[in-house]
């Protein structure tokens, strides 16, 4: 009898405890729930809140068990916080600024020049002396135009449906294979140039359900088309003054989808600004990459800036007011880094330099 | 990746320039890159000698982002201006912009900002006596 009343009392508690828990599960969920924004996360963290508590549970009165639950809950929530902190803090490191070289490369890249080669081939004299005009020699549309007595805007149609042609023909040439039949062409060529208007009298898309082939080969014309569309994510070339504004305006827009402030918005595209020029100016050519994060706790805006550029001496150095190594002001990257929350460097000399800012939305 | 807008290569740079009696109006109307800013400092210098104007006001209202170099860019123009014997007042500079400006550690100097354009021309009327006293012997 004395033996066992001691056991009944701890049998009885320890339901107790498990019922208390029970009714506290809803409060601790509310709380990490209003902290957490991944669902998955939420139920980790209610969990061990609940095992932490009921370990302790014994040893505490009953009216701490909710106070103490709460305090755990948030505990854990903060150590999250910190975790996933940190491994974001980190992510650059893992960022190699240079690609390894893989075999398959060389390969790779025969078959492409060849690709490229007999499709432009297959252009005429006249589509191919304009596209190499325009694109390698980097002659004006204008000056184009005056040239051969046309207008620019019929110069740059024509330079539009040469490149939706070549796009096509370099697709059938990777594919080293023929259309199927005659309607195929006119078809991949209007979707090639987006022109929706000669689909609709084409009937392209009654002709993809029909043909095998062109479904196929339409697959990667239309990702690039949709590519351009994407707006959660842009990536930009950085070679001339002209990129630095465009970059600057897709960043705001990129940003202000997410919700941030005007200020904000302002202040962002001018550490865009001020990142981009950098790269005109030292690198001749770099790419941007805008980007939006969701964590569990926040949202914000990543702005990955990669050239290939002479790389920075002096990182620490580059980091204070003042220093310039052109007789600018100095103030581009300590300015960009006051402008974000954050901003890190990997540089490499002779290779480039690799820079990432991240910026906070503040209201929820 | 293609680039289809090669044509701009001379194209009018997004800034009308009015003259105004013995000022000149100057406004931006559409971001500029770092090569239209060169060519609107030269042509607003251009301008100041053969009209010669007393004074300039430069309108950036239209500006979203004023990064260090469009800031030293409008400071050097206004310095250039008065050395030719005109004075500049910016004006128009949007909260945000001014905002982002001071966190990126910019300042125009001494240049003479104002709030819009009604108060920049008040300004000048001011600075230069309505355009009737020398420049120079008023500003400072």
């Amino acid at each position: 009898m004395g033996g066992s009343e001691p056991a009944n009392g701890q049998v009885h508690g320890a339901l107790q405890v498990h019922g208390t828990l029970v009714e506290l599960t809803p409060l601790i969920r509310g709380v990490i729930a209003a902290r957490m924004r991944d669902p998955g996360v939420v139920d980790d963290l209610v969990q061990e809140t609940l095992a932490r508590v009921m370990t302790t549970a014994s040893r505490l009165d009953d009216g701490a068990l909710a106070p103490y639950a709460v305090v755990v809950a948030r505990n854990l929530v903060n150590q999250q916080w910190r975790t996933e902190e940190r491994a974001r803090r980190h992510a650059h490191r893992f960022l190699d600024p240079a690609e390894p070289h893989r075999p398959e490369d060389d390969v790779l890249r025969l078959e492409e020049n060849q690709a490229v080669t007999s499709a432009l081939a297959r252009l005429s004299q006249g589509e191919r002396q304009t596209l190499l005009a325009h694109e390698l020699e980097g002659r004006a549309t204008a000056e184009m135009a005056a040239e051969s007595g046309s207008t620019t805007g019929a110069v740059a149609a024509q330079l539009h449906r040469t490149r939706a042609k070549l796009r096509v023909e370099y697709l059938l040439a990777l594919e080293q294979s023929r259309l199927p039949s005659h309607r195929c062409r006119p078809v991949l060529l209007a979707l090639s140039g987006g022109d929706r208007r000669r689909q609709r009298e084409l009937d392209a898309a009654g002709h993809l359900l029909e043909c095998q082939f062109c479904s196929q080969l339409s697959g990667p014309l239309l990702d690039r088309l949709q590519a351009d569309n994407d707006d959660e994510e842009a990536l930009l070339p950085i070679q001339s003054d002209k990129d630095v504004v465009v970059a600057r305006q897709r960043g705001r827009e990129i940003a202000a989808q997410i919700g941030f402030s005007p200020t904000d918005l302002t202040l962002i595209a001018t550490a865009i600004s001020e990142i981009a020029r950098n790269a005109v100016r030292f690198a001749d050519r770099g790419q941007m990459r805008i980007r939006t994060i969701e964590g569990s706790a926040r949202r914000g805006v990543v702005i990955v800036a990669r050239d290939r550029g002479p790389g920075i001496p002096d990182v620490q150095r580059a980091l204070e007011d003042g220093y310039s190594t052109y007789g600018g002001m100095g103030l581009g990257l300590p300015g960009a880094s006051r402008l974000m929350d954050e901003l890190h460097i990997v540089s490499e000399l002779g290779k480039g330099t690799t820079i990432t800012m991240t910026k906070w939305c503040t209201d929820p | 990746m293609p680039t289809g807008n090669r044509s701009e290569g001379e194209a009018p740079i997004s800034v009308s320039i009015l003259r105004q009696g013995s000022y000149l109006i100057a406004s931006v109307y559409a971001a500029l890159d770092d090569d239209e800013l060169g060519r609107f400092q030269r042509e607003l210098i251009r301008q100041i000698m053969a009209f010669r104007s007393r004074g300039v006001i430069i309108d950036v209202a239209a500006l979203d982002v004023m990064d260090s170099f469009g800031s030293r860019s409008l400071r050097d123009l206004a310095h250039m201006t008065r050395l030719q014997g005109a004075i500049t007042v910016i004006v128009g500079i949007h909260p945000d912009v001014a905002f982002a400006m001071v966190q990126l550690g910019m300042d125009l100097g001494n240049v003479r900002t104002e709030l819009g354009l009604e108060e920049g021309l008040v300004l000048l009327d001011d600075l230069t006596g309505g355009g009737r006293l020398s420049p120079v012997s008023r500003s400072r």
